[in-house]
């Protein structure tokens, strides 16, 4: 059946329906878990609070074993689903960058704007900075634009890098994350104990 | 600890698991435009009614027939041995089990020719080889096997043996009697030595 636009079941006209309806859930569950504080999203870096690395495993482990049985079902070809093209090298420098803004500002993107939605100052500040560095990046791009293009491997999974199927590193995924969870628990107990300043 | 916890974590575990043992069928790779459109035009890719009525007389193993038409006009009328997979049921199990089994040539039949032809590109497309298209189709098959005419004089001598076969293929898929010519019908005059007689009386 799906994926539905590809197969001319819906229209490419309602791309922009589904993606709004997508991020009212989105911004809904990333303010309902408590993404809106950034205490909460710095808190993976102090060991007091790793709910960011919860909800964000959990989501990562029920859509990939939700897509293979999709798939499995006949629901969603996974063959015709698009994939990023990745550029190792540029990515790996992209993800140091992510994680020092997460550390820094204490916002994701997508979490600061839920913080707006909230009224949080430092939410909006976050978000001004932001469209700033856009615009920085932007300005710059010709200088690192051979960098930012290099290390091109095209539109690749796991599977078809290493051969190794899906369903494996999915079940290994899985078996990562269920323990970092039950891990991450008990360091979060530790260091909450010796915190007298915060209360959680 | 909390019970959800755990019974969320032994379910996703589960789920897990299982994905390890979903037998997805091994798909096989498209046929590259560009591979399909040089086999398109390659006239390889037909087989004459000659050909296949040779190959079901002679009952050759690797011949198989598949008729392409619908059920109803497959009831009516087929050539013997074929099977009918209609276009719609072409890439379902039970219409795809027929194709690339190694050392089988399929040949594909319809009235005209035409609908085997579409089901030809499909079926190339999905990734089959050895797959042919009786030219002509059914029509040509009674034209030329059912119905054959006799060359004219002057025809190359190919064609009178063209011309025969073709009858001694009509007997074989209609049990039908040969037409014999005035040529053979006419009477064998046996002619016998004629006796000597006796000479009587006297000169």
């Amino acid at each position: 059946m799906g994926p539905l636009i590809p197969n001319g079941i819906i229209t490419g006209d309602w791309n922009f329906v589904i993606a709004l309806l997508i991020g009212i859930a989105f911004g809904f569950l990333l303010e309902a878990s408590g993404f809106s504080s950034s205490r909460n999203i710095t808190g993976v870096f102090y060991g007091y609070n790793f709910v960011v690395l919860r909800v964000f495993f959990t989501a990562v482990i029920v859509a990939m074993v939700g897509l293979l049985y999709f798939d499995y079902f006949g629901w969603l070809d996974l063959s015709k689903i698009f994939i990023l093209p990745t550029f190792l090298k540029p990515m790996l420098l992209g993800g140091v960058i992510m994680g020092l803004g997460f550390i820094i500002g204490g916002f994701c993107p997508g979490t600061s704007y839920t913080a707006i939605a909230i009224g949080k100052l430092d939410g909006l500040f976050f978000a001004i900075g932001l469209f700033i560095g856009i615009y920085i990046f932007s300005l710059a791009f010709p200088w690192f634009k051979d960098f930012y293009y290099s290390d091109n491997m095209g539109h690749v999974t796991l599977t078809d890098v290493t051969g190794i199927p899906a369903s494996w590193f999915a079940f290994g995924f899985t078996i990562i994350a269920l323990a970092a969870f039950w891990i991450t628990m008990i360091i979060e107990k530790r260091v909450r104990k010796n915190f007298t300043e915060y209360k959680f | 600890m909390n019970r959800n916890y755990i019974f969320l974590t032994l379910l996703m575990l589960a789920l897990a698991l299982g994905t390890l043992f979903i037998k997805k069928k091994p798909t096989k790779p498209e046929t590259p435009p560009e591979t399909l459109l040089w086999e398109i035009i390659q006239p390889t890719r037909y087989v004459s009614t000659d050909q296949v009525a040779r190959m079901i007389i002679q009952k050759d193993p690797s011949l198989e027939i598949i008729d392409v038409r619908s059920p109803k006009e497959f009831s009516q009328f087929t050539l013997p041995g074929a099977i009918n997979v209609p276009p719609d049921s072409l890439i379902t199990e039970t219409g795809s089990e027929y194709f690339g089994i190694p050392g089988i040539k399929v040949v594909f039949i319809s009235n005209d020719g035409i609908l085997a032809d579409r089901v030809w590109v499909l079926a190339k497309r999905l990734g089959y080889n050895d797959l042919y298209v009786m030219k002509g189709g059914l029509n040509r098959w009674m034209e030329t096997i059912i119905q054959p005419k006799e060359p004219g004089e002057g025809e190359p001598y190919t064609a009178f043996e063209e011309y025969e076969f073709r009858q001694g293929a009509r007997l074989y898929f209609t049990g039908a009697k040969v037409k014999t010519t005035k040529a053979t019908k006419a009477k064998v005059i046996v002619r016998r030595k004629k006796k000597a007689t006796v000479a009587s009386g006297g000169c």
